[in-house]
C-alpha cells in the first residue's frame, strides 16, 4: 500500500518514496493548475482544502528525492502561484529545489549567499534559517552549522525540531554531553515523546561506551540510559526500540558486573544487580514475544519495522549462542 | 374540553414575496459583504523582530521548563534553573534592557499596540454598522404588523421574542412580526454562511463573541504588560519548584506494571 | 454493528412502535368515550394512560439503548501508553476503517518529526541515497 501523501515523507524508504513520486502525474492532473484567491472563486464549490497544499509539498519532496525534477518544479510553481514568493515556507521550498538542482560546490555557495541575503532582510525567517543550517551541514561545515543553530535557538528556544537537530550535530561530532543537553531540551518541550526518551537513552549508552570515559560518568550514564529506556516503555506498551535498548544496556551491565555502585547525592545510581537481571529477563521475554508475533504476521502486530525486528532477533540469537558457548 | 377556535387573520398573500424574502435575502447578502469587508480590512499579522521573538519565546521556554521539570534529572534541572534565573534576573532576554524598571509605555502612544486596537475596532465596526442600518431600515418600512404564522404551536413565553414591535396582548404567539424575523435571521443564518463561505468565515458572529471572551493568549504578551515583571515572576516560580524526576524508580514501576 | 445488536435494536424499535400505536388507540378510544359520555351527560372518565403502555415504552427505550451500545465500535484507548503501544504495534493498520480507507486523523507517531526533522531535510544526501538504491536494483524493495 502506498503511504499517504499527507504525511511528511522524510522517513520513508526509497521504494516508498518512488511509489509516492509516481503518483505525481495523477495528482497534478486531477487538481486544477491554478487556484485563484479571488473572492469570486471562493463562492464556487471548487473547494480548496489545506490538504491539497500539504500534498503538493510532500509530493515536491518525494519528487526531488527520486529525481523527477519536472514534477517537482510543477508543484513548486503551483505553491508559488497560490502563496506568493515571499511566503516563508515557500521560500524554503524554493531553496530546497535549488539545492537539489545544484551541480557543484560553487552553486551551493551561491545558494548560501542567497540565504544570507534573505536573512539579512528579515532575520526571523525561521524556515530559511533552517535551510541554511541544513545546507551548511550538507556541505560538511558542522561547526558553522552548530553555531548558527545555537544562534537560532538563542532567539527561539522553544523550537523542538531545532534542538533535536543540534543534538544530532553534536552527536555526530562526538560531543555527547552537549548532545544530551540538547536532547533534554526537546524533552522539556515534548515531555511525553517516547521516541525522544529512547533516543536519549541511546545517547547515554553511546556516551557511556565511548572510549576514554571516567568510571563515574560511565555509571551515571548507564543508570540514566536504563531509566530513559524504562520510561520510553512506560510511555508506550511493547515499544520495540525501548526494549532493545534496555536489553542492550542490561546485558552490558551484567557482563561487567561486580563493580559496586557508588551512591552520590542527587544523581541517578545504578539499580542493584538483581533489578538489572530482572529487567534483562523482562526485555528478553518481551523482545522474543514481539519477534514471534511480528514474524508470524499476527493481526495487530504488523506495524513494526522489519529491519528493527531483524536487529532484535540478531541480538537475542547472539546472546543465546554466547550463553551456549559458556555452558559448553 | 372545547377547543379554542384558532385565530385567523387575513393577510395579504404578497407579504411573503415583498417582505419575508427581501429581509432574508438582505440578511444573507450583508453577511457575505461583511465577510469580504473584514477580509479586506484585515491587516497581516505584524512580523515580530528578533528581539521581541526572543523575549516572548524565552519566557515560554521558562514556563516549559517549569511545567515539565520532571523529565529532567536533578543536576540538569538545577543547571537549567540557574541559567534561566541568572538570565531572567539580569534582563538578558529583554527587548530593550535600558528601559528596565521604567513604567510600561502608555499603550495608546505605542504604535504597535495601536494597530492591534485598530484591528479590533475595525472588526467591531464591520459588525455594528450593517446591523444598525438594517435594523433601522426594517423598523422604518416594515414595523407594526405581523407577516407570517408559524406552522407549529408555541407557548406564551415566545410572545416577546416573536412579536417584537406588535403590542397586542391576546394574539397567538404563532404570529410573527417582521423585526422578529430579522432577529431570527441574525441568529439562524450561521449555517447558511458556513455553507456559502466555508467554515470559520468572518461573518460568523459567534466566533467573534468567543474570541472576545477568551483572549488569554494575546493577553500574555499584550501591550502594557511589563516583560521584566513577567520574567521576575517566572524566576520565583522556578525557585519554588521541589524537584522530583519521573525517572525516579521507573525500573521498579516497570517491573511491577508489566506482566509478560 | 453486528447482527446481534441490530436484532436487539430492531426488537426495541418494534416494541416502541407498538407502545406508540397502543397509546394512540387508547387516546382515540378515550375521546370517543368522552363524546359518548357528554351525549349521555354523565361525568367523563379520567383519561390517563394505562400503566402497561408506559412500562412498554420504558422497556423499549432501554432495549434500543442496549442494542446501540452493544453495536458501538471498540472505544479508542485513552491511556497514553496503550494508545502509543497501539501506534507502534499496529502501524497504519490499526487505524484503517472497515472500508480500507485510512482514518483521516491518523498521524502516526506525532513525535516522529522530532527525529526526522523535515525542516532540516538534507535533500542532496537523500538524492544520492536514492540514486545508489536504484543502482543496486532496488533490492530493499521487499522491506
Amino acid at each position: 500500500m502506498a503511504p499517504s501523501l499527507l504525511h511528511p515523507p522524510s522517513q520513508l524508504s526509497p521504494g516508498e518514496a518512488l511509489q509516492l513520486s509516481q503518483q505525481a502525474p495523477t495528482v497534478l492532473q486531477n487538481s486544477p493548475s491554478t487556484i485563484s484567491s479571488s473572492p469570486l472563486a471562493a463562492l464556487l464549490p471548487s473547494s480548496e482544502t489545506p490538504d491539497l497544499w500539504i500534498k503538493y509539498e510532500n509530493l515536491l519532496l518525494s519528487c526531488l528525492r527520486t529525481g523527477d525534477e519536472r514534477a517537482a518544479h510543477q508543484c513548486l510553481e503551483r505553491l508559488v502561484a497560490r502563496f506568493g514568493n515571499d511566503n516563508e515556507r515557500v521560500m524554503a521550498l524554493k531553496g530546497l529545489v535549488q539545492e537539489a538542482d545544484a551541480q557543484n560546490n560553487g552553486e551551493l555557495e551561491k545558494i548560501l549567499k542567497e540565504y544570507d541575503q534573505i536573512l539579512g532582510d528579515n532575520n526571523t525567517n525561521i524556515p530559511i534559517t533552517k535551510r541554511r543550517i541544513a545546507l551548511l551541514r550538507s556541505m560538511d561545515r558542522l561547526p558553522e552549522a552548530a553555531s548558527s543553530l545555537v544562534q537560532l535557538l538563542g532567539f527561539s528556544p522553544t523550537d523542538a525540531e531545532a534542538w533535536s537537530e543540534l543534538a544530532d550535530i553534536y552527536l555526530v561530532q562526538g560531543m555527547y554531553q552537549q548532545a544530551i543537553y540538547a536532547m533534554e531540551e526537546v524533552l522539556v518541550l515534548a515531555p511525553n515523546a517516547w521516541n525522544v526518551h529512547a533516543r536519549l537513552g541511546e545517547m547515554q549508552y553511546m556516551a557511556a561506551t565511548a572510549p576514554g570515559v571516567a568510571s563515574g560518568t560511565y555509571e551515571k550514564s548507564m543508570a540514566e540510559a536504563i531509566k530513559r529506556f524504562s520510561r520510553s516503555i512506560e510511555l508506550c506498551d511493547d515499544y520495540l526500540r525501548g526494549y532493545y535498548g534496555l536489553k542492550l544496556v542490561t546485558k552490558k551491565l551484567l557482563k561487567d558486573a561486580g563493580k559496586p555502585a557508588k551512591e552520590s547525592e542527587g544523581e541517578f545510581s545504578l539499580p542493584d544487580s538483581k533489578t538489572v537481571e530482572r529487567l534483562n529477563e523482562l526485555a528478553t521475554a518481551k523482545l522474543s514475544e514481539i519477534i514471534r508475533r511480528s514474524t508470524a504476521q499476527e493481526r495487530g502486530w504488523r506495524g513494526y519495522d522489519k529491519l528493527e525486528v531483524a536487529a532484535a532477533r540478531e541480538l537475542l540469537v547472539e546472546e543465546a549462542s554466547a550463553a551456549a558457548a559458556i555452558e559448553r | 374540553m372545547a377547543q379554542v377556535p384558532a385565530q385567523t387573520i387575513h393577510r395579504d398573500p404578497q407579504l411573503f414575496g415583498w417582505i419575508l424574502l427581501p429581509i432574508t435575502l438582505v440578511m444573507i447578502l450583508t453577511g457575505i459583504l461583511r465577510h469580504y469587508a473584514s477580509v479586506l480590512l484585515q491587516t497581516a499579522p505584524k512580523r515580530l523582530d528578533q528581539k521581541t521573538m526572543r523575549e516572548q519565546r524565552s519566557l515560554l521556554h521558562g514556563i516549559n521548563v517549569r511545567g515539565n521539570f520532571h523529565v529532567l534529572s536533578r543536576p540538569s534541572f538545577i543547571a537549567r534553573r540557574e541559567a534561566l534565573t541568572a538570565a531572567y534576573e539580569s534582563g538578558a532576554y529583554l527587548k530593550d534592557p535600558e528601559r528596565r524598571g521604567q513604567p510600561p509605555a502608555n499603550p495608546m502612544s505605542d504604535p504597535s499596540s495601536m494597530e492591534g486596537m485598530m484591528g479590533m475596532m475595525k472588526n467591531q465596526m464591520a459588525m455594528i454598522i450593517p446591523n444598525t442600518l438594517i435594523m433601522s431600515w426594517i423598523n422604518a418600512f416594515f414595523s407594526g404588523y405581523v407577516i407570517m404564522k408559524l406552522p407549529f404551536p408555541l407557548t406564551i413565553k415566545f410572545k416577546s421574542m416573536l412579536q417584537a414591535g406588535v403590542a397586542t396582548r391576546d394574539m397567538d404567539p404563532r404570529w410573527m412580526s417582521s423585526i422578529s424575523w430579522y432577529f431570527l435571521c441574525i441568529f439562524g443564518l450561521q449555517s447558511v454562511f458556513n455553507f456559502i463561505l466555508g467554515d470559520n468565515n468572518a461573518a460568523s458572529q459567534m466566533a467573534q463573541q468567543m474570541g472576545q471572551m477568551g483572549p488569554q493568549t494575546g493577553q500574555m504578551f499584550g501591550p502594557g504588560v511589563d516583560p521584566d515583571k513577567q520574567f521576575l515572576g517566572e524566576v520565583e516560580n522556578l525557585a519554588v519548584i521541589e524537584h522530583y524526576s519521573v525517572l525516579d524508580g521507573v525500573e521498579q514501576r516497570l517491573l511491577e506494571g508489566i506482566n509478560v | 454493528m453486528t447482527w446481534i445488536s441490530k436484532t436487539i435494536t430492531a426488537l426495541g424499535g418494534l416494541l416502541l412502535a407498538h407502545a406508540c400505536y397502543s397509546a394512540q388507540e387508547h387516546s382515540s378510544l378515550q375521546s370517543f368515550r368522552a363524546t359518548a359520555a357528554t351525549l349521555a351527560s354523565s361525568t367523563p372518565a379520567a383519561a390517563s394512560l394505562p400503566i402497561d403502555i408506559a412500562i412498554e415504552t420504558v422497556v423499549a427505550t432501554f432495549i434500543i439503548v442496549l442494542g446501540l451500545v452493544t453495536g458501538t465500535r471498540p472505544l479508542r484507548p485513552i491511556q497514553w501508553r496503550v494508545w502509543a503501544g497501539k501506534l507502534e504495534r499496529e502501524g497504519v493498520e490499526g487505524f484503517m476503517g472497515n472500508d480500507g480507507e485510512m482514518n483521516r486523523d491518523y498521524v502516526g507517531n506525532p513525535f516522529r518529526s522530532l527525529e526526522t526533522r523535515p525542516g532540516f531535510i538534507d535533500i542532496r544526501k537523500q538524492r544520492k541515497e536514492f540514486a545508489n538504491w536504484v543502482k543496486s536494483g532496488g533490492r530493499s524493495e521487499a522491506k
